[in-house]
């Protein structure tokens, strides 16, 4: 396989799986207003759940020691990692939601991801602490006789599926009544409650629906890269997702898109395939932060709505009659118009 | 009246509080209020500033918890019922400054406010998209009636954020009449609003109690007060002062006092 392919189907998978992370902490921050500064340990608990039901039982010797192991076939595996997290969110959203509200909520939250990422970096019996988990199979290799390549390509386009349809299932949510909801506990959760609305339960619905995208996205990312560890889930990584959020354009899950192509693809993960420059080597990877930190204030002094904005959402061609000027076009409850 | 009958609620109450206390850090803000208010009237709640009118709403509405006493809605105990619920038993609320749903539009402002949406459960959103549908299309019905009403209908799609100040309150009230009260709390509905705003919120007001809503509102405006108001609370330094006409209460020295007090005194000293 040429380098150029391998680069290619590699951002490709990266693009995928950033879309899904970027459309959970869409549904929690953009939609929900939930300041959610831990959002990546609930993509490394998807991640370390998926890894321990695929790599089968801990074997004696092999210098890996981590918690349960079991082996399940794909989806299963990708699912209960999901699961596990939604779990977590469960856990921090009864201990911190009912009395904290945005800034100090974020500080529990923020605490939460310290917390977890100490407790798994050196609680070894866990995840096998900072070495993390290395030798998590290929998921269906063995059904379709693929070789490290042919893998390569096939879960590539396995990401791109599952990403669609997780697409069209947020895409329901937030033209939904319910997303209205959740856009209106944003604003102000006080007027919602006031209007007859348990603003907990609702809360509680978008950070467990964030949170199973967390875990898919993190599960996606350990089978397809085998290998997860403390490194690769450092709390600062919450604010990439959160600067492809701003700088693609929150509160419309088509920016999310862009934001997913333009920070974690374009200036995160095409700089590693860079070549040195001469006499410099490894500023490319040094000047990653610089440059998304940049654009992130370019974006939020020029565009602060985003490179996508969010949409109007008018109800013209719902009722018919007079307002129906261009019928056929509504989707399932709004039709989309851009300011 | 003695103690006994002042203490049992009224048969007609829409709504009666007790002893209402409540205190921040030692400051009394309420200390003992007992008021009732009539089904089908609209009553003003006045006092001057820090009589604690704002504290007695939140109190009522669930976004305050009291230290002693009881709220009665009709025939129930609702005494420390979170605001959602106090809502869904037909208590309405709005708010001293206007709060309206900034990144929703206008219409979607009234949208939000119908109770126990289909639209609302992940179930129906992915199984019963019709049922979903069918009730949305009624909900935009009633919502654009509503605005046609209140005078926001050309701005129906408007981000709310963009409306003038008046439109704010307008917006607020057409929100609260959206979920169909049967008692509606409004905190200063006339607070920064011109006169010809003024008459046209009090005509709206008395449009739904002739529809049967129960209003309590805090008001500063005593002449709106004199003009729509059935009956007056007064409270004053937490306490409940007087209650009445207001036509009454222009004769009770005490309350002259109260809202005047400092004046009087000052001149009776000088």
């Amino acid at each position: 396989m040429s380098p150029i392919l391998y680069y290619g189907f590699t951002l490709l998978f990266f693009f995928a799986a950033y879309c899904v992370l970027g459309w959970g902490l869409n549904l929690q921050f953009g939609e929900a207003g939930i300041l959610n500064f831990a959002y990546i340990a609930f993509v490394a608990v998807g991640a370390y759940i998926t890894g321990v039901t695929s790599m089968g039982k801990p074997v004696a010797g092999s210098g890996q020691s981590y918690m349960f192991g079991a082996r399940f076939p794909f989806p299963v595996s990708l699912l209960l990692g999901g699961a596990v997290s939604c779990l977590l969110a469960l856990l921090v959203a009864f201990i911190a939601f009912r009395r904290l509200r945005s800034d100090y909520l974020a500080m529990v939250l923020i605490s939460v991801s310290l917390v977890l990422y100490d407790v798994i970096n050196n609680y070894v019996p866990l995840f096998d602490g900072a070495d993390g988990l290395n030798t998590v199979p290929m998921p269906l290799s063995g059904v379709f006789h693929l070789n490290a390549n042919s893998f390569l390509v096939f879960f590539a386009v396995a990401a791109v599926v599952i990403a669609l349809i997780m697409w069209l299932v947020i895409s329901r949510i937030t033209r939904s009544p319910l997303g209205r909801t959740l856009r209106a506990i944003r604003d102000d959760p006080d007027v919602v409650s006031s209007l007859g609305k348990n603003v907990f339960r609702y809360q509680l619905t978008a950070m467990l629906i964030g949170a199973f995208y967390a875990g898919i996205g993190g599960g996606l990312i350990i089978e397809f890269s085998s290998s997860f560890n403390t490194s690769a889930w450092l709390p600062p990584e919450t604010f990439l997702i959160f600067a492809a959020l701003i700088i693609g354009g929150m509160r419309n899950n088509l920016g999310v898109v862009m934001g997913a192509f333009v920070v974690p693809v374009l200036f995160t993960q095409l700089p590693k395939f860079l070549p040195d420059i001469p006499g410099h080597p490894g500023l490319i990877l040094n000047l990653e932060g610089a440059v998304i930190g940049t654009l992130l204030i370019v974006t939020l002094w020029f565009r602060p709505q985003g490179v996508i904005p969010e949409r109007r959402r008018r109800f013209t061609g719902f009722l018919g009659g007079e307002d129906s000027a261009a019928p056929g076009t509504s989707s399932l409850m709004t039709k989309g118009a851009a300011q | 009246m003695t103690s006994a009958q002042a203490d049992a609620p009224s048969p007609a109450a829409a709504l009666s509080c007790r002893e209402l206390s409540k205190s921040f850090g030692g400051v009394a803000a309420v200390n003992d209020a007992s008021f009732d208010v009539t089904a089908g009237t609209v009553t003003a709640l006045i006092g001057p500033n820090g009589a604690g009118k704002s504290t007695v709403v939140n109190l009522v509405s669930g976004f305050l918890a009291p230290d002693a006493g009881s709220v009665r809605l009709g025939e129930a105990a609702v005494t420390g019922w979170p605001s959602h619920r106090l809502a869904r038993a037909g208590m309405i609320r709005t708010f001293q400054l206007s709060r309206e749903l900034q990144g929703l539009t206008v219409l979607e402002n009234l949208l939000v406010t119908p109770i126990g949406q289909a639209g609302e459960s992940l179930f129906n959103i992915y199984f019963r998209p019709g049922l979903v549908r069918r009730e949305e299309r009624r909900h935009i019905e009633r919502a654009l009636s509503v605005l046609r009403e209140y005078g926001l209908y050309e701005v129906r799609d408007n981000w709310a954020r963009e409306l003038s100040g008046g439109q704010k309150r307008l917006l607020e009230l057409a929100r609260a009449v959206m979920a169909s009260p049967r008692l509606l709390l409004l905190d200063e509905p006339l607070a920064g609003v011109n006169p010809a705003l003024i008459d046209q919120i009090g005509a709206h007001i008395l449009r739904l109690k002739a529809a049967g809503v129960t209003v309590l509102m805090v008001e500063h405006n005593l002449g709106v007060v004199e003009q729509i108001c059935d009956h007056v609370i007064v409270l004053a330094e937490g306490r409940t002062l007087a209650t009445g006409l207001m036509s009454e209460l222009r004769d009770n020295a005490e309350v002259v006092r109260a809202y005047l007090g400092g004046v009087l005194d000052a001149r009776v000293d000088g």
